[in-house]
């Protein structure tokens, strides 16, 4: 049982983690983004209809799709992305109201598409792309290990990549001069205006990059927990993406913790129902424990966490 | 073509915002290794031309030459690769940043990491700038965190900021403001050391006396325009003070000595802390009577702050003990304090005094709202507020464009400043506090608030004064306690203190200070 | 070009309700250029929207119904959305975003409909309890968001949102253990004593839906309006939605309004889940987190937080909700083309404040220019 709640637990939180991060950097830079579910929603969408129609193209067992559906994912993710940046830095609008009507779109956006071009291309009624479920791989040796060894037991490759990932974007925020100029950005936009360094410039493609990030976790809950795009991704994964980003203090590591434990919260509460042999209306139950355990933590944690001080601040450098 | 005898050379700058210009048709110019002065009341047009000249701002009309080359800055970025360096007069730091990432940012030294990743080289960007500040004679450890610095620390990391990237021009906004006497003195030295490096340097100021002690040269702008520019050694501080002003300046204030009756502010052993859980006031005790100016004098940031929020229960976590004519108030809230006659106006006018987004008759009634006067079980009386609004507009000529209607915002500071006043003393309290009443006001504007307060004492009102600007405390006060990090070791009449001594207290250095 | 977007927006009077319609008129122009992209012709298509909301005759009428039903049953689908969009607008007031509108809504729907709903109470009592029930759920819902923004600095977007998925799923247990009705896999519905739309009435030879709550909404809607311009209440929650800090030195309590703020806010959500749940569809689906909520919010903001605003924002967006069965029945058109078009209006809501201050500085621009001339 604890290899369940473990591989599932994992397979749940690094796809949020990995939005998380997309959040991160957003935020870092001074630009409050609601907009992650949006986002994570369109990438997933774009990723999807890239797999479906790549199937076509390649033979059956090749797994270019795969790995090309998550390109076109994160680029679809960045391009939605630029809605916010025109919105938030270009039209000045408030941040939380952005990110809200950019989620909203892309909700009315991809179900509206998905059913015309279903209707387009395969002539049939549907608000669905299926597709297959992801692989998974087992680590020969490293998975014997007890307990931890389900770490390295049935992973999907996506959780490598993700985890790849946040090693690179650690670097790049703390280790680039892009990272220091993001960073403070976020702080002070006024000084690193006057340091030379384009405000404006740097926040747009921090966003840009949340929006690839959230698309990967997207496109990984669409290989995984669902096996395909259809208006049941916006179930506020993105959401509970922000909320575990506020844990984390906008911090990469504990916000890994923050997921890791919304997964395994989510996975134990699954696995128990199953042990108990409770009716599957039960799971209903289960679900709520991500959201249940977030609020319960932000009561814990909001008060002395410290938010970027130029949080959701509009800057504008005419301003006198 | 300019002229190469010039490092810098603007040549009829205009440069309007709407609804005012900044810069009318203004020219100077500036000799390699000189230090340069441009003096002015708020408002008259320095800090723009600065601005513009720093690539902040890009002008209507006119020209700039830098090293004789005509030149069309269009960002402080571009300004930075001209030579040209700015400390603002609000520094440009990143607060949870250290020092060295202060003074890199931007223009970050790298290597790369396994040959090809690029990487900020955090190490030499400290090792380079302990050199610069050991060369220079400006002390600062590259390591320390910038929140934990003074302001007179954090001032070094912008000189430094601007010698790190090679600038030859160095540009300086009211410098001087934030700085105790000491530091002030200290500043100017380093200036002077700037200067007989080879650097030219331009100050923004107001005062006379920092002018008269280290510029050479000085332009005197008055709303706008250039007026004149002058030789400093040939020219007298009246003349400057003169053509500065426009006109003859007393600054004198007219008032009789004070009659104080009855103690109406008792504050006992006061501590204050602050958000961070600093002491930012500390075992503070002191009386202010009624007819009775008291001044606090001191240093931006030694607890005036939380001293004037704590009286008016702003402040949360605070002990000791706030009596109001012998009752003690500690315990009562905000809104009780104010019902029973304390009237405050803030030194923060824009986050605290008004809300900004409403209209003037209603910031002029946001204190009494729904008291029997302006509201009747709940139900606002537009009418009766409408007629407080005209009648305080009236009597304390606050202008504006629409009147009542007006959304606060839009409001020049001046204006702004005049409707707090005008609420927070039509309040009739028994204890008005003054928080830095005068800042960014003219002239014009700053006699007139000092008659206030003069005619507030008159009445009968205990008068709390708290200002950085140490002419208005000599001028006001009766009584004048010093505060420096967050005590006040020295109160005495005002008759029985030099500006000398108030200077000494307010730097810690005092006779009995805690040095 | 400038001029021309000036003269069309206005200087002061009336520019923001102008803005509105700008928002609305360039939506439109997009939603037109969505339908041809998809072969369907925008105008017959606006039509058959005005069609399927009674406010064009359609074509042909089946037995017992006329445009005066259409009407009316878009009145009963409009009812809801005026009080969930008035709780956003009263929240945005007191600077909160209450996004928790569809949560407050779901709970409030059960709790009235498991409760009255299904009891054998006679209508004069179950009716306006129903509403009662309502309010105070939506009202305790509204005000727990308010005190963990207050007491513990939880940003009320998240909590809200964590509160929606939790009410959603709890609901959807009870639902799915107890209350379902097997063959719509809904709700059981609840009776028509205690439902606040009288269905299929007839008379005059017709079969009428009649919300009953609809003049209570408009009253509704006056009164709020009311509260904030003209009561120390609104003169209040105003102050702190400008400015928190101005607010508590002028004496004002911030947490008080805060939490009063989403006391009222929540029980106006709750008037909207029990005139919808309760009126307009009589049984709750499982699974879902009703739409309405988030519509509210384009609702609001086109009608620039306006409570008399929201009423006629309220029209157009329902107008485009209800009416896209028609438009969907009458052209083959995914019913999703009415959400597309209202995400599309609330992207140019969410730029108003800025078309606002162009429009001003613009304004600035031609005094200037003409004044020195």
């Amino acid at each position: 049982m604890t290899d369940t709640i473990i591989i599932d637990g994992l397979a749940f939180a690094l796809p949020m983690f990995v939005m998380s991060v997309g959040g991160i950097f957003s935020e870092k830079s001074g630009i409050t983004n609601l907009a992650l579910e949006g986002l994570q929603g369109f990438g997933a969408f774009c990723g999807s209809l890239a797999a479906v129609l790549f199937a076509y193209g390649f033979a059956g067992s090749s797994r270019m799709p795969y790995y090309l559906s998550y390109l076109i994912a994160f680029a679809g993710g960045m391009l939605y992305a630029m809605l916010h940046v025109l919105l938030c830095i270009k039209f000045k609008a408030n941040q939380i109201i952005s990110g809200v009507v950019v989620n909203i779109l892309a909700v009315a956006l991809t179900t509206f598409l998905t059913k015309r071009i279903n209707e387009a291309l395969f002539s049939e009624k549907s608000n669905k792309f299926v597709l297959e479920t992801s692989m998974r791989f087992t680590v020969p040796g490293l998975s014997r290990i007890p307990v931890l060894g389900a770490v390295f037991t049935n992973v999907y490759p996506f959780e490598v990549l993700i985890i790849v990932i946040a090693v690179i974007t650690w670097y790049v925020m703390y280790k680039t001069p892009y990272g220091m100029h993001l960073r403070a950005c976020g702080d002070n936009p006024h000084s690193a205006d006057a340091a030379g360094i384009d405000v404006n410039r740097v926040r747009a493609i921090a966003v840009i990059l949340s929006g690839g990030l959230s698309a990967i976790g997207g496109m990984s809950y669409a290989y995984s927990i669902s096996a395909s795009f259809s208006p049941d991704i916006y179930l506020g994964f993105g959401y509970l993406a922000i909320a575990a980003l506020i844990f984390g203090n906008w911090s990469i590591l504990p916000t890994l913790g923050a997921c890791l434990l919304f997964g395994f919260a989510r996975s134990a509460g699954q696995a128990l129902i199953q042990r108990l042999g409770m009716p599957s209306t039960y799971n209903d139950l289960v679900r709520i424990l991500p959201y249940v355990l977030t609020l319960f933590l932000l009561i814990f944690f909001s008060k002395n966490n410290r938010s970027p001080r130029a949080l959701g601040e509009i800057y504008d450098k005419g301003k006198r | 073509m300019g002229d190469p005898g010039f490092i810098v050379e603007m040549k009829h700058i205009t440069k309007c915002f709407p609804g005012i210009v900044a810069n009318d048709d203004v020219s100077i110019s500036i000799k390699k290794g000189e230090i340069f002065a441009l003096l002015g009341e708020n408002g008259a047009g320095k800090s723009t031309i600065m601005s513009v000249l720093f690539g902040m701002y890009e002008p209507d009309e006119g020209e700039i030459f830098i090293r004789g080359e005509k030149v069309n800055i269009t960002s402080p970025r571009h300004a930075t690769k001209l030579g040209i360096g700015m400390v603002h007069q609000h520094f440009k730091l990143v607060s949870n940043y250290t020092v060295a990432e202060n003074i890199i940012l931007g223009s970050e030294p790298q290597n790369k990491l396994f040959g090809f990743i690029p990487r900020v080289n955090i190490k030499k960007a400290n090792e380079d700038i302990a050199a610069l500040s050991k060369r220079y004679g400006l002390k600062v450890d590259p390591e320390s965190v910038i929140s934990d610095l003074n302001v007179s620390t954090q001032q070094r990391v912008e000189i430094l900021k601007m010698l790190y990237r090679d600038a030859e021009i160095l540009i300086f906004d009211e410098p001087t403001a934030v700085l105790t006497p000491q530091e002030i003195e200290y500043l100017l030295e380093i200036i002077r050391g700037l200067r007989d490096g080879g650097k030219t340097v331009i100050i923004i100021t107001h005062k006379l006396e920092e002018i008269k002690a280290i510029a050479d040269r000085c332009a005197i702008l008055n709303r706008g325009r250039l007026i004149d520019i002058k030789d400093v050694k040939d020219t007298s501080t009246a003349e400057m003070a003169r053509l500065m002003v426009g006109h003859e300046v007393s600054f004198s204030v007219d008032k009789t000595g004070a009659v104080p009756g009855d103690t109406v502010l008792k504050v006992e052993n006061l501590t204050v802390r602050n958000d961070n859980g600093y002491e930012a006031v500390k075992d503070v005790s002191f009386e202010v009577h009624s007819g009775e100016i008291f001044a606090i004098a001191g240093v931006s940031g030694n607890g005036q702050n939380e001293l004037a929020d704590a009286i008016a229960g702003l402040a949360r976590n605070t002990s000791g003990k706030v009596l109001l004519c012998g009752r003690d108030i500690s315990g009562l809230s905000i809104r009780q304090r104010i019902e029973e006659g304390i009237a405050y106006i803030p030194e923060d006018r824009h986050n605290l005094g008004l809300v900004l987004g409403f209209t003037l008759k209603d910031n002029l009634v946001l204190k009494n709202y729904y008291k029997p006067d302006f509201s009747d079980k709940g139900v606002l009386n537009e009418k009766s507020i409408s007629d407080n609004g005209i009648r305080l507009i009236d009597e304390y000529d606050i202008r504006s464009s629409k009147g009542n209607q007006t959304i606060v915002s839009s409001m020049s500071g001046g204006n702004q400043q005049k409707a707090i006043v005008a609420r927070e003393i039509d309040l009739n309290g028994k204890l008005i506090i003054f928080m830095q009443p005068t800042r960014g006001l003219d002239v014009g504007a700053i006699s007139n608030i000092h008659k206030q307060i003069v005619a507030e004492r008159d009445r009968g009102a205990a008068v709390l004064l708290i200002s950085l600007e140490l002419d208005e405390v000599m001028n006001l006060a009766d009584t004048i306690g010093v505060i420096f990090d967050g005590r006040i070791d020295r109160i005495a009449k005002a008759s029985e203190l030099s500006v000398n001594e108030v200077g000494e207290y307010m730097a810690g250095v005092g006779k009995g200070g805690t040095g | 070009m400038k001029k021309a977007l000036v003269k069309l927006l206005g200087k002061e009077k009336g520019q923001m309700f102008r803005i509105s319609l700008f928002s609305i008129a360039i939506s439109l122009i997009v939603g037109s250029v969505i339908l041809i992209l998809i072969g369907k012709n925008p105008l017959s298509a606006y039509g058959n929207l005005l069609q399927g909301t009674g406010i064009l005759p359609k074509y042909s009428y089946a037995g017992r119904q006329n445009m005066f039903t259409d009407f009316m049953s878009f009145l009963d689908a409009l009812t809801p959305m005026i009080f969930a969009s008035l709780a956003v607008s009263v929240a945005l007031k007191c600077g909160l975003f209450n996004i928790g509108v569809s949560g407050m809504m779901l709970a409030a729907g059960f709790a009235a409909s498991v409760t009255v709903g299904m009891s054998g109470l006679a209508a004069p009592v179950a009716k306006p309890l129903v509403i009662i029930i309502g309010i105070l759920v939506g009202g305790l819902v509204g005000g727990l968001i308010g005190w963990l923004k207050y007491r513990f600095n939880i940003n009320e977007v998240v909590s809200a949102i964590m509160l929606n998925y939790t009410l959603m799923y709890i609901v959807t247990f009870f639902i799915n253990s107890f209350y379902a009705d097997p063959v719509s896999r809904q709700s059981t519905p609840v009776t028509d004593a205690s439902r606040l739309t009288l269905v299929g009435v007839k008379t005059m030879g017709l079969k009428i839906d009649i919300p009953l709550a609809f003049p209570f909404a408009i009253l509704t809607a006056v009164l709020i309006k009311f509260i904030m311009d003209r009561t120390t209440t609104g003169f209040e929650i105003k102050a702190v939605g400008l400015s928190h800090m101005a607010a508590e030195y002028a004496g004002i309590s911030i947490r008080n309004n805060i939490i009063k703020t989403m006391v009222i806010s929540g029980a106006l959500s709750g008037i909207a889940g029990v005139t919808y749940f309760c009126g307009y569809t009589g049984s709750i689906q499982p699974g879902v987190v009703p739409g309405m909520g988030f519509n509210a919010i384009a609702v609001s903001l086109l009608g620039n937080s306006d409570p008399i605003g929201c009423i006629f924002s309220s029209f157009l967006i329902t107008i485009l909700s209800k009416g896209a069965i028609y438009l969907s029945s009458q052209q083959g058109v995914d019913i999703e083309i009415a959400d597309l078009i209202t995400a599309v209006i609330l992207i140019f809501a969410a730029c108003s404040e800025f078309i606002r201050i162009y429009v001003t500085r613009t304004v600035a621009e031609i005094d200037q220019a003409e004044g020195e001339r």
